[in-house]
């Protein structure tokens, strides 16, 4: 049985409940208060993840952690359209690990403002934070501008989505709660009007599900 | 804006005692900064969770004695004055029972006005919308008829008789209920909900937001628990159920325009539903409330 | 700068590109530091409205594209195309909210590509010579944080470098608009959206189609000058962002929820279409003369003023999403006065006829797990406007439509198109609709409504089914055609009116509703019989003589409205709450 170390307001766990409730794949959720209680700190959360960070999750033998490669790893092991993460293609796998880490850059800013307004990180830089997501949502605005252009929908040319869509959709929704608002991205904001229509989505708080389309 | 100048501009918001922080979270000896109606501040608690509040900035040095701001403890949190107290914080009796869970179930930063985020807490047609499948549940949607009273002796709004169709109640319950509420709005920022327990018909569950206003414009709101409670094995799981709720509406709050709470009765449309609401802007235009509303246009 | 964009307000801009409203969703846009929510609806309208829910002040752009109705994630208040005006308030679903409740709507121009609005009253949209009768193509819009004079400047001193295209030769044009011409022909002109005091949106539009290569190769070079820009606009001094102006509501939604509606002008609309649809059944789609039509809400009616000089309430058969038409159905009585005769005889294709705004006295809850309509002939009118509204949310219903025969099923095309939900009872006798009744209303259920709208007996026998079945009286809603009680205005008696704190006689042969007019109470009422619920009036004090048709026997017990219209005293003195 799985287990997600998991916290509801996360957008790192978010990601995975997201992609494990898409697939169809049963979970426990093991529920973490992280904020206020701070219990990723806790001696016992230290022993199961020592840089004291969610999500973790644990399926038999193997524990991950690390919102980016847990999904790889579900992916990979689960999905068997293999769609979502392409293992077998060498240049759409490429790509989707490039989004990866261009999700994991949208974490360290646009997540790390979010912190600082809503959960009080008063040491992150909040300037230098949304100046970041503004520069990283340039780019995304920019790269599904020109896929809308060649009559794409996701983040790669295709049919599905990916990867690469799954994990950038979370903290680039919650922007606004660090004040970084999504206006100057209309394709930004269509693309995720699309995501929220994907069979099996469902919405976290902060996250409104899409209507009918 | 000095300090002084400032407390002649909000003197209602500035001698009303107000909520600066939980004291469950904090570390004896760490020093921790906020704001205060715009002021920053910072505090301690020693081991014997004594609070200890300060200004800081150029209008004060810690060592000053004039930097002291007056505190006191209260349903586990700090409250703060920073001008001269018209009156006392208000009592909530069901504090004082033995067999009550009390707890902090959340802070959090809002961008959102004092005033707004009280209003939102006073709303039960949003239930539906907002936290669906949680407190409400389309088709379920309709707002019965309730009561709203101004005890101007007190200087409290009571919402009595109110009732909503709630698909989960609370962490102990399993199906659908029409649950009943009573508000209380005893303080501007600060409001008290009394629900129907689900573990004893003849007493109330009472879960309050206290709101800290930090500015005009951005707040934290506190959500403070004293319910009863026996099936829930961890304070936990009724913590992370209330920052379910919280985490829903702050999307909202934050989406309201314009983040202060405009008094002038064109300003918006209230229904039947939002009677409460008509009532505290009411209330708030009658006591002279300026921080954080908008004015009425005259 | 407070005058210039004052100035600014009164001009048509570009706010978007056609091609970013795209179905089912809500564009986020700003103009002069004004936000704005602009959705396309299914029909290809674009709408363009404050970003603002007038109830709570929350953003529309976090709202829900329905197809015809915007929804608000708030509290589900549903606004409906073009007119903005609230259709739906879930919170009190038995009530239709009122007309005024109306979001601020600005003006759309949708042209080369782009999607044009004012925010303030300014002329008619002007043409860009540049631009007419060519293939526009807009190219990516670049946001910039820049003042837009600032931009225009740059802008123009720019000579855009383009591979593919050749060296761009510019051109400034009118005040806020700069073209720049290829040797190959190739003409761009660009525009700068002033979104707020310090910041810019430059909107390019190619005169005809270019290819993805170099879309991406202007996109290249218009980040560039963005950069430039942006630079250079930090030695500039800080400017404070323009105060959005927040629209009020009118004075008496915000005092009193529940308030009185006062007589209100006829609209002018033009028969655009009439058709036989069943037996004696002309259908009539009535446009406006000028402007646009209030919406009309599910249940619906408007009077009709015929030019015999009589008035006569129709049903509005319209579902969500059709707008800018009224579609009536008139059943041809045998014992006409001169109404549905002279709508089948006398008016034709292209006439004018006068009309009320849509009154809505029968009002659709959407909180129902499912809806029952029950429909006798011509009584099909305001259930389908309602099934048309459940169909297209997708909610449950079933609606059973009795008729003598076949040839008497009226909008056939229509009804077909709500499906498996439709079921026909095609030549009953009057023991058989019983029958018929008896199973419709078998399964009583406190979350289930049934709507029942026909002739008399049918509607009674309709009404007694539901009774002895065990429904609940407040789950049955129904609409009589026509109040056929004999009315009895012998008695004499006082009115008080509680809020203008007036007392009134009522004699005998005079009525409650005369009676309020002469005395400069504009009451709107409609019907005249007790049959459509216009003119009722909350009851604070006295026995009524209920006379209509309109209240059920419950609501007449509970003494707490009255239809002025036919409806008298008991008792001595009734105090009305007017």
């Amino acid at each position: 049985m799985i287990e997600l170390y998991d916290f509801e307001l996360s957008g790192n766990c978010y990601k995975l409940r997201l992609l494990m409730t898409i697939l169809g794949i049963e979970y426990t959720p093991k529920m973490i208060d992280f904020f206020p209680g701070n219990e990723h700190q806790t001696d016992e959360f230290l022993e199961i993840n020592p840089l004291g960070q969610l999500p973790v999750l644990c399926d038999g033998e193997v524990t991950l952690r690390d919102a980016q490669a847990i999904l790889t790893y579900l992916a990979t092991k689960y999905d068997e359209s293999g769609q979502w993460y392409p293992v077998t293609d060498p240049a759409r796998l490429g790509l989707v690990n490039q989004w990866l880490a261009f999700a994991d850059m949208i974490t360290s800013t646009a997540s790390a403002a979010r912190l600082h307004d809503g959960l009080f990180y008063h040491w992150i830089d909040i300037n230098k934070a949304r100046a970041g997501a503004h520069r990283l949502f340039q780019v995304l605005d920019e790269h599904l501008w020109h896929a809308e252009q060649d009559g794409e929908l996701w983040i790669l040319p295709g049919n599905n989505p990916t990867l690469a869509d799954l994990a950038c959709f979370p903290y680039t929704m919650l922007a606004s709660e660090g004040g970084v608002p999504l206006t100057d991205y209309p394709a930004i904001r269509r693309w995720t009007d699309r995501f929220k229509r994907v069979p099996g989505f469902i919405p976290m708080p902060g996250i409104f599900p899409a209507g009918t389309a | 804006m000095l300090s002084s100048q400032k407390s002649e501009m909000y003197p209602i918001a500035y001698n009303t005692w107000h909520v600066i922080s939980a004291t469950d979270d904090l570390v004896p000896g760490k020093v921790e900064q906020t704001y205060l109606l715009g002021e920053p501040l910072q505090f301690v608690i020693d081991d014997t969770g004594k609070p200890t509040v300060w200004r800081v900035g150029p209008q004060a040095e810690p060592k000053n004695a004039r930097a002291y701001v007056n505190t006191q403890l209260r349903y586990g949190y700090i409250w703060c004055v920073l001008g001269e107290p018209t009156k006392g914080i208000f009592e909530i009796p069901e504090y004082s029972e033995p067999d009550r869970r009390i707890m902090n179930a959340l802070s959090v930063g809002i961008n959102t006005s004092p005033p707004r985020a009280v209003e939102n807490f006073l709303d039960m047609a949003h239930f539906p919308f907002v936290h669906d499948g949680i407190l409400g549940e389309e088709p379920h949607t309709e707002v019965v008829e309730y009561q709203v009273d101004y005890n101007e002796e007190a200087g409290e709004i009571w919402a009595t008789d109110c009732k909503f169709y709630q698909p989960k109640a609370a962490m102990a319950s399993t199906e659908g209920v029409m649950a009943d509420y009573i508000y209380r709005v005893p303080h501007p920022f600060c409001a008290v909900l009394y629900k129907s327990s689900p573990e004893d018909l003849e007493r109330m569950d009472v879960i309050s937001v206290f709101v800290t206003p930090l500015d005009e414009e951005h707040i934290k709101a506190h959500l403070a628990i004293c319910i009863l409670d026996t099936t829930t094995e961890f304070d936990k799981d009724i913590r992370l159920f209330q920052q379910t709720i919280l985490g829903q509406d702050k999307p909202i709050l934050e989406n309201q325009m314009p983040r202060k709470l405009p008094l002038d009765v064109r300003a918006e449309t209230p229904i039947r539903a939002d009677k409460s609401s008509i009532i505290y802007r009411r209330y708030l235009r009658d006591i002279g409330l300026r921080f954080g509303t908008i004015p009425e246009a005259t | 700068m407070i005058s210039s964009t004052q100035t600014a307000r009164a001009q048509w801009y570009p706010i978007a590109a056609s091609a970013d409203l795209v179905p089912r969703h809500v564009f986020d846009g700003m103009l002069l530091g004004q936000e704005l929510a602009v959705w396309r609806a299914d029909d290809g309208f674009a709408n363009i409205w404050e970003n603002r829910c007038l109830h709570r002040g929350v953003r529309l752009t976090i709202g829900l594209n329905q197809g015809s109705e915007l929804q608000c994630q708030y509290h589900g208040w549903r606004y409906a195309n073009r007119t903005a005006s609230c259709s739906y308030i879930p919170a009190h679903p038995a009530n239709a909210p009122s007309r005024t409740v109306c979001n601020k709507t600005y003006p759309v121009v949708e042209k080369y590509g782009l999607v044009w609005s004012l925010l303030d009253q300014g002329p008619t949209f002007p043409e860009v010579a540049a631009l007419e009768g060519s293939d526009c193509t807009p190219i990516r819009a670049i946001p910039i944080n820049a003042p837009s004079e600032f931009v225009l400047t740059d802008l123009s001193n720019e000579v855009l470098n383009i591979s593919d295209l050749g060296m761009f030769t510019v051109q400034v044009s009118w005040d806020e608009t700069v073209v720049m011409t290829t040797d190959t022909g190739l003409t761009m002109v660009f525009f700068a959206q002033p979104v707020d005091a310090a910041r810019t949106i430059i909107r390019g539009v190619s005169t005809a189609p270019i290819n993805g290569t170099v879309l991406r190769q202007l996109n290249h070079a218009l980040n560039r000058l963005r950069r430039r820009i942006e630079e250079d606009a930090k030695n500039i001094p800080q400017i404070d962002p323009i105060e959005p102006i927040h629209s009020s509501v009118r004075a008496e939604l915000g005092t009193m929820p529940d308030q009185l509606e006062t007589g209100e002008a006829s609209l002018r609309v033009v028969v655009k279409e009439k058709i036989i649809i069943a037996e004696d059944v002309a259908q009539f789609s009535l446009t406006p003369l000028v402007g646009q039509l209030p919406t009309a809400q599910a249940g619906a009616h408007i009077d009709v003023h015929l030019p015999n000089g009589l008035t006569r309430q129709y049903s509005v058969t319209n579902g969500p999403g059709e707008s800018d038409i009224y579609t009536i159905g008139v059943k041809k009585e045998s014992q006409s006065k001169g109404g549905s005769e002279t709508l089948h005889n006398t008016v034709q294709v292209g006439d004018l006829l006068s009309v009320s705004p849509p009154r809505n006295n029968f009002p659709l809850r959407r909180d129902a797990t499912k809806s029952i309509f029950v429909a006798g002939g011509i009584g099909i009118t305001p259930l389908l406007s309602m099934a048309k509204t459940l169909h297209s949310q997708s909610l449950a219903f079933e609606l059973h439509y009795f008729v003598r025969s076949e040839d008497h099923v009226a909008f056939r095309t229509q009804l077909d198109a709500l499906g498996a939900s439709v079921i026909l009872q095609i030549g009953l006798s009057p023991n058989e609709t019983s029958g018929q009744l008896g199973a419709i209303y078998s399964k009583p259920d406190s979350t289930h409504h049934t709507y029942i709208c026909g002739p008399g007996p049918m509607l009674d026998a309709a009404r007694a089914a539901a009774a002895d079945a065990g429904w609940n009286e407040a789950n049955v809603h129904f609409e009589y055609f026509k109040n056929t009680n004999k009315i009895d205005d012998s008695s004499s008696f006082e009115i008080s009116l509680a809020r203008s704190a007036k007392t009134l006689r009522v004699e005998a042969g005079k009525t409650v509703l005369e009676v309020l007019r002469e005395n400069g109470v504009n009451l709107m009422s409609s019907c005249g019989q007790g049959a459509c619920g216009t003119c009722k009036v909350a009851v604070i004090d006295g026995e009524v003589d209920h006379q209509d048709v309109h209240l059920s026997a419950s609501e007449k017990s509970q003494n707490s409205h009255m239809m002025t219209c036919v409806s008298r005293a008991k008792s001595k003195r009734l105090i009305l709450d007017i």
